[in-house]
């Protein structure tokens, strides 16, 4: 199959995920739904076009990896594992709620298909930087995608994994950024400014492409494209809420938590 | 019961304003700590740092040897998990003057393992140079902004945000508990969130004829051992904690260790997180799963006593101290 005979999949996919995770997130009355939709055409991408992995068997050692470093962004991290077939759909009604699995920070301990626990950031990069080393060492030939916000950069720990990863030239690793520009407050370039990301990331050893975060194409293109000889940087430009026209770029959305007219709205446009 | 809506944003803000030397520093949790305002308005006197917790103690350290007295705000957890050692060296042995506010103490958060602050206490009262003060109410809150601000050295703070209930009218003052009652059966021993449950057990207690001996504790460290062992001796069947936070290494062992060290011996039962990690969910779920609630504390001084009380949770429920709290929604993430 041609690459881009994925993409009406990734749509509907991507679709789905963002109606079902505002849903969720709806009933719940708790959630991050800006990050959520921000990042949801990144998941899409990788779980309907780009990752080999087997729903029925999480523990395949041969599974690409997948590192959802934004760990608050379970509204998305949730849906892809489920259209992914990782468990039942009625599971994702229990969001939040007492004794559901799907807790408000992804726990690999309750959900298949969870790599590593997420939540506190500046965790999920240096984890992906040590599972692609093993795979290095193991000679094995599955590849580990991670996913960070673009405030979560600020975390030092970010920059440590990076070090690591330029130095031991980790191509089997690919670092997504979720580039929203907002953080939880406020903008980033206000907060603790980031760029020129770009060069950063190029200086410490990555091979580093921008692309628009909500077009698969693009996604799939650069994240589908097979390794080359150094770690991939994929600067996804994103808009936070994506899709729903009250919520695009407004912070407050980060974890703010739809009434009833706001959800009829969102569910008018999402289609 | 008066609710007090986001009683620490007014309370910080009106002190901080009287003394320029007082700094409001951030890690992009601004509004999750109530200093959204005050980043509004007074904005030569804050500073974001973006998320990261381990520069921002060890920039406190630099701002406190250059004369500040930084006022750090986020969850409980991001301010002794990751940062530790930036704590122990930059701030604690420096005997900085570096005030740690940290939010949505215990159960008191939705978010699950990674977010509940759950071994501070102990980790934080182990740490020589540090004061430890937990807010129990709204006043408490108020005050513990100026009360933390007079320590000569680091303080770690407990604190609640939200609604929060007024249980007391005078303001917290470090190293002395509040006396709540003065029974003879039980001596019950609290802190922060749960000091409003014992307060609603208590009074199903008394009509049940137990007489409970109760104490909230805002200071943690210092820890006046003296005055727990006096309590505890002047109470016929025991002593029991009650704490949002595991038990070991919290208020239970401190309490175990002031009765050993003083060679009283009276039975303890230590109530609270017991050795486990706590799963997301509403505040008043968590409570009750874990035996962290008023039910739980009745059935510890059935325990104790030998006698059944008949009590029950419809029995607690025609004393709830306030209808704000509700079973189903969680506190925001
Ligand atoms: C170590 C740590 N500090 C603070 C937080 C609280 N927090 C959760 S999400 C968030 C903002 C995330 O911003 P960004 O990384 O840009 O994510 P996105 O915009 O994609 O939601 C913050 C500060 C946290 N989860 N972990
Ligand atoms: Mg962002």
């Amino acid at each position: 199959m041609h690459m881009n005979d994925k993409i009406p999949l990734i749509r509907e996919k991507a679709l789905w995920m963002r109606r079902t995770a505002f849903a969720m997130v709806h009933r719940a009355q708790l959630g991050h739904p800006g990050g959520d939709f921000s990042a949801i055409d990144i998941l899409a991408t990788l779980y309907f076009g780009v990752m080999r992995f087997d729903p029925k068997r999480p523990d395949w050692p041969d599974r690409d990896r997948f590192v959802m470093s934004k760990g608050h962004a379970t509204g998305a991290l949730y849906t892809a594992l489920c259209a992914a077939g990782y468990f039942p759909e009625d599971w994702l009604a229990t969001y939040m709620q007492p004794r559901s699995l799907l807790n408000g920070h992804p726990n690999r301990n309750y959900l298949p298909g969870i790599e590593t626990n997420t939540g506190p950031l500046g965790h999920g990069f240096p984890v992906a930087t040590g599972i692609a080393i093993a795979g290095q060492l193991a000679g094995a030939g599955y590849r580990t995608f991670v996913l960070t916000g673009d405030g979560e950069q600020q975390e030092g720990s970010n920059w440590e994994a990076a070090m690591v990863a330029g130095h031991r030239r980790l191509s089997n690793l690919t670092l997504i950024i979720d580039r929203n520009r907002l953080q939880q407050g406020a903008g980033t370039e206000e907060t603790s400014g980031l760029d020129p990301l770009d060069k950063r990331y190029d200086a410490f050893g990555f091979d580093v492409t921008e692309v628009d975060g909500h077009d698969p194409a693009a996604l799939l293109a650069v994240l589908g494209a097979a390794p080359g000889s150094k770690p991939r940087c994929v600067i996804a430009n994103t808009t936070k809420g994506k899709g729903v026209s009250f919520m695009e770029n407004v912070a407050s959305w980060h974890h703010g938590v739809p009434n009833d007219a706001q959800f009829e709205q969102a569910m008018k446009e999402l289609v | 019961m008066e609710m007090v809506n986001r009683p620490y944003a007014a309370a910080f803000e009106a002190y901080a304003v009287q003394h320029p030397e007082v700094l409001c520093l951030s890690a992009d949790l601004t509004s999750s700590c109530e200093i959204d305002g005050f980043r509004d308005r007074h904005p030569d006197q804050f500073l974001s740092l973006g998320m990261a917790e381990q520069n921002m103690l060890s920039f406190a350290g630099g701002l406190g040897l250059a004369g500040f007295r930084p006022f750090l705000h986020s969850f409980g957890v991001f301010l002794y998990r990751r940062p530790y050692d930036q704590l122990m060296a930059s701030v604690a042995y420096p005997r900085r003057k570096v005030r740690l506010m940290g939010f949505l103490p215990g159960v008191t958060t939705p978010g699950g393992m990674t977010h509940q602050a759950i071994e501070d206490i102990s980790v934080m009262r182990t740490i020589p140079n540090m004061t430890v003060l937990e807010a129990g109410d709204a006043t408490e809150v108020e005050s513990i902004v100026a009360e933390a601000d007079r320590v000569d050295g680091p303080v770690y703070c407990r604190i609640l945000r939200g609604a929060v209930p007024r249980l007391f009218d005078t303001p917290i003052r470090i190293g002395q508990m509040r006396v709540l009652a003065e029974g003879e059966d039980v001596l019950v021993v609290t802190a922060g969130i749960t000091t409003e449950e014992a307060i609603r057990a208590r009074g199903a207690l008394a009509r049940a004829g137990v007489s409970v001996r109760h104490l909230h504790l805002n200071t943690l460290k210092p820890f006046d051992a003296a005055q727990i062992v006096d309590h505890a001796a002047s109470v016929r069947h025991g002593v029991i904690t009650l704490e949002n936070h595991l038990v070991t290494g919290g208020i239970g062992s401190m309490v175990a260790e002031a009765l050993a060290e003083a060679g009283l011996a009276r039975r303890l039962i230590r109530l609270g997180l017991q050795d486990t990690y706590a799963h997301g969910g509403s505040r008043p779920y968590l409570m009750k799963h874990y035996g962290m609630d008023a039910l739980s504390l009745v059935r510890a001084v059935e325990r104790l006593t030998g006698q059944a009380t008949g009590i029950d949770e419809d029995a607690l429920g025609a004393v709830r101290i306030d209808a704000v709290h509700s079973i189903v929604k969680a506190e925001a993430l």
